[in-house]
């Protein structure tokens, strides 16, 4: 028999657990909630990490280009803020830093953060800060600060820091720590060095119960010398004046770099690129304002590693390696001092019957030419007349890209591998190339594919080839001493150069700093930017480019120079983008450089003679 | 009107309120997990998934059962009571898991006999203190059982079926002198066994535990898990406190996380619809004729109260750590079948006493 009136105390008793039970979870969410909020707070150990001060960089004389310094800085610890307070600090702050608006207040109450810094106090006397930590809330640490002593100058080297992205963290933990990161030139490309590591603030509620002090980031010291730096840059931004005033372009000119490399030691001695920016407006976030303005003029660009320009006559050198080498000169000619009559133009018949004219700059023609004078004079038709040679004896067969390959083994079509993020490898055409090209790019390719007028095109610098200036000035610089290695910023690579050497004889060499020469004196296209040096300009070496761009862009203004051909010690590479004839405008640049690395009184940068 | 047509759905075939609250206990199960779940794919160890799969299972023995006669059933309780016996001292064959042996291992899913065992218990001791000239030694099976569970060692478990066995014979025609005289004996059966170290070490500690000042670690945790959802749960507001690490979340603390995600107003809601569904079920003492229906119902409604009751009891402190999973709301397959085939039962004896609504 089931008992009914049985079932009913078990269901009582039932009844009241449920309630009992109801009770409990009430006083549990709704009557305690505070109190477990506190222990929650309480058994969990929160981290709040302080920037460490980045490590310095200095110059190759140990002068100071970017500093970390440490200024106590005020943060409000929020956790110790509640509804009683609140009002109180608020007026407090309200009161004493004026500069402080509603919409800071905003930000700074309802953060989610357990400090929040305030402002810098390094303007407040002793006293005052003593009288700042009296409030509870208020803690005082000392916070690292940016500064570029140099501005400008040297800001593509240097790069700038922000705030670290998703991928950037993920990359560089430490940096969400830090909250900064390198984002370009130097503070990214050695941001794992310069980083440090961020202090660490344990809190358990409200109180901090542990600190651990950041460490500072490892300092560098740079091969760049911030003096030439300045000059180089002077240098750059007086000639893109006169180049202005003297072309009637279409576009501003304003762009343009100067690299300086230690022959020996493969050293950047300096690096410009216009133009440029300051990164002391990063430290403190820039505005985006300021940020578009400067990012339409390709300000963050730097363009002796990131600018790709045709290189003009400064690659003739390669034809010169290559005729020297090989032994390949015009037809006809058995030596570098056989001449052949320059007319001013060259015309011509491929086997398939169709008839070229190809024209010198020089309308006239440079009569008669050998070598030495075709480098000299930078005459077109000689160097014609070596690719169709080449074109003639190796066409479709395995050597037809000889000249593309003595170019790569100068570093041309590959970065350099210097040490900095984002550099550009630029293009040398071949065969292989054009046929790719056909297939991802048609628009730059003619159906016809590879022809010989390619080959008579880039020999002289033209076409398809793109080259950044860096590449140019380590090309020179592993031809003037049969060793190819990666140019660099940090001291310390010194020791960990790859260097490849390759079989130059010092013959060459001499031949070759001979005809450079020749380029500064009398008859040369550098001439008239040179003269002021007087008899100083007999140990000048260098080759002008001038390269021609598509469109009604006007042509890119080279000069690669060398200090001395005596004793050479650096290479100087000067590109102005629509800066015109490269003896007009990147000549001079590069004299008043060359005349502070050699110790001369420097002279303005005067326009030169329109040449090529 | 036992010979009544059983069809699939509608009025005929199944009860309305109870179907209902069904699928409502299953969604709230799975809206639960969701929470809980780090995001969903399509794979069989995504916790929802796997939920969802244990519930359309479980939806599908609800009908199976409705297909089948209370009276069929009353007959064959005896061989599920032999089968289920079987199974639990098979169980004890087995090599340990975490210590314990309460599952079988088959491939994607674990199998546990005792979900089972307790649905059976009821039907058997119903079936008995309904025919009450049966000659079997009622206690002696009963006794066998709870041994075999003690042993795999799982003492929530245990506990529920004790406590079923007691609610059960105390509603029958027992008298009270007698009814005091079993619990004592059961108490001292207890304590013997404690004596001779039967029962599990580490279920001893959390018992001493208990009785000490230090609370249990897992329970002041999940206490404030509980705490921290306030009124309206962190799901629905601005979670900051979400640093507070509760064991099995998904298993026998998933009230905990329940509270946490959907705060007082979740928690008064779940049980609202379990005292419905506990008021529902106890109106059928009144409407049935049948002894068997009437213990049966008592059983159910003991063993489904008294689990919800323990468990929060558990996880808010007031009762030592057992491991019990939440009815409906816990992953687990085992659970969740166990739980569908009492109500598949309950609604078959539904409708053959007319109750469609």
């Amino acid at each position: 028999m089931f008992l009914r009136n049985r079932y009913n105390y078990l269901a009582l008793f039932f009844f009241s657990y449920f309630l009992f039970i109801i009770y409990t979870i009430y006083s549990l969410q709704i009557l305690n909630i505070n109190e477990s909020i506190k222990k929650i707070d309480e058994q969990t150990l929160d981290v709040f990490y302080l920037s460490a001060p980045r490590g310095e960089i200095y110059d190759t004389n140990s002068e100071k280009l970017a500093t970390s310094s440490l200024e106590p800085h005020l943060f409000l610890n929020l956790r110790k803020i509640n509804d009683d307070n609140i009002e109180q600090y608020k007026q407090y702050l309200k009161y004493n830093f004026q500069e402080l608006k509603n919409s800071d207040f905003e930000e700074i109450f309802n953060s989610k953060e357990i400090l929040f810094l305030i402002r810098n106090i390094d303007g407040l006397d002793y006293l005052e800060r003593q009288s700042l930590l009296e409030l509870d809330a208020f803690e005082i640490f000392d916070y690292p600060i940016r500064k570029y002593n140099y501005e400008n100058v040297a800001s593509h080297i240097i790069g700038y820091i922000g705030r670290p992205t998703q991928e950037e963290f993920e990359e560089y933990p430490e940096s969400l720590k830090n909250g900064i990161v390198g984002k370009s030139g130097i503070e990214k490309y050695y941001e794992q060095k310069l980083s440090g590591k961020a202090g660490v603030l344990t809190f358990k509620g409200s109180e901090i119960i542990d600190f651990i002090a950041p460490e500072a980031g490892e300092d560098l010291f740079l091969t760049i010398d911030i003096q030439t730096q300045t000059i180089a840059t002077e240098s750059l931004l007086e000639g893109i004046k006169l180049a202005n005033e003297n072309f009637d372009s279409e576009n501003i000119i304003q762009k343009g770099s100067v690299v300086v490399i230690d022959i020996d030691s493969g050293e950047i001695v300096s690096m410009v690129s216009l133009p440029d920016f300051d990164p002391n407006k990063f430290v403190k976030g820039i505005s985006s304002f300021d940020f578009n303005q400067l990012n339409r003029i390709d300000a963050f660009n730097n363009f002796a590693i990131q600018g790709l320009y045709p290189p003009g006559s400064v690659f003739k050198v390669v034809a010169y390696w290559l005729a020297e080498n090989e032994g390949l000169f015009p037809e006809g000619i058995g030596s570098r001092n056989n001449s052949l009559k320059c007319e001013g133009s060259l015309s011509f018949s491929f086997i398939d019957g169709s008839q070229q004219v190809y024209n010198d700059w020089k309308e006239d023609g440079h009569g008669n030419v050998n070598l030495s004078s075709a480098i000299q004079e930078s005459c077109n038709v000689y160097f014609w007349d070596i690719a169709l040679k080449i074109w003639r004896t190796y066409e479709g067969g395995s050597s037809e890209s000889i000249l593309q390959e003595y170019a790569r083994d100068l570093g041309f079509g590959k970065i350099t591998g210097i040490d900095l993020p984002f550099e550009k490898s630029g293009v040398v055409p071949d065969r292989q190339l054009f046929e790719e090209w056909t297939i991802t790019k048609p628009e730059l390719v003619r159906p016809e594919g590879w022809l010989g007028g390619d080959l008579m095109n880039l020999i002289v610098g033209q076409g398809a080839i793109t080259t950044t200036p860096i590449q140019v000035a380590n090309a020179y610089k592993t031809l003037l001493t049969g060793f190819s290695s990666p140019p660099y910023l940090d001291k310390n690579m010194q020791q960990i150069q790859k260097v490849k050497n390759f079989d130059i004889d010092e013959e060459f060499v001499e031949f070759l700093l001979n005809d450079l020469n020749l380029v500064t004196n009398k008859n040369g296209t550098a001439y008239f930017a040179f003269e002021v040096l007087g008899k100083k300009a007999n140990d000048i070496g260098g080759k002008t480019g001038t390269a021609q761009n598509p469109g009604n862009r006007n042509n890119t203004s080279w000069f690669a120079g060398i200090d001395s051909v005596s004793n050479p010690k650096y290479v100087v590479v000067t590109v102005v983008d629509e800066g015109g004839s490269g003896s007009a405008v990147a000549a001079p640049i590069s004299r008043r450089v060359i005349q502070h690395l050699i110790g001369e009184e420097l002279t303005p940068v005067k326009f030169g003679e329109i040449t090529e | 009107m036992r010979d009544r047509k059983i069809t699939l759905l509608g009025p005929e075939g199944t009860n309305i309120s109870i179907f209902l609250l069904f699928l409502i206990f299953n969604f709230i199960s799975w809206f639960t997990l969701f929470v809980l779940s780090d995001g969903i794919d399509l794979n069989f160890n995504n916790i929802l998934i796997r939920q969802i799969v244990f519930s359309l299972l479980s939806i599908g023995v609800f009908f199976l059962l409705t297909y089948i006669s209370i009276e069929n059933l009353q007959q064959s309780v005896d061989y599920l009571f032999a089968f289920i016996t079987i199974l639990l001292a098979l169980l004890l064959t087995t090599s340990p898991k975490a210590g314990v042996r309460r599952w079988f291992d088959l491939g994607p899913i674990d199998f546990q006999p005792s979900e089972f065992a307790k649905v059976i218990i009821v039907l058997f001791i119903g079936n008995y203190l309904t025919k009450r000239k049966s000659r079997y030694p009622l206690f002696l099976l009963l006794g066998l059982i709870l041994m075999l569970v003690l042993q795999q060692p799982d003492l929530g478990t245990s506990i529920i079926i004790g406590f079923v066995i007691a609610a059960m014979i105390f509603v029958s025609e027992i008298k009270v002198r007698y009814f005091i005289l079993i619990i004592l004996i059961v108490f001292s059966f207890f304590f013997i066994f404690l004596e001779v170290g039967v029962i599990n070490q580490n279920q001893l500690n959390r018992i001493n535990d208990f009785f000490s000042s230090d609370q249990d670690f897992q329970q002041s945790q999940s206490k404030l898990l509980i705490s921290s959802g306030s009124l309206f749960g962190q799901y629905f507001e601005f979670s900051k406190l979400d640093k507070i690490f509760v064991p099995v979340e998904t298993t026998d603390f998933i009230f905990a996380a329940f509270s946490y995600n959907f705060g007082f107003v979740g928690v008064l809601i779940i049980l609202f619809l379990w005292f419905l569904f506990f008021l529902r079920l106890s109106q059928i003492l009144d409407v049935t004729n049948s002894d068997f229906d009437k213990f049966v119902i008592t059983g159910f409604i003991t063993l489904l109260a008294f689990q919800i009751i323990v468990n929060i009891s558990t996880i808010t402190g007031l009762l030592p750590l057992t491991g019990l999973p939440f009815p409906l709301l816990s992953l687990g397959g085992s659970s969740m079948v166990s739980t569908s085939i009492i109500f598949g039962i309950t609604n078959r004896i539904f409708i053959e006493n007319n109750l469609v609504i």
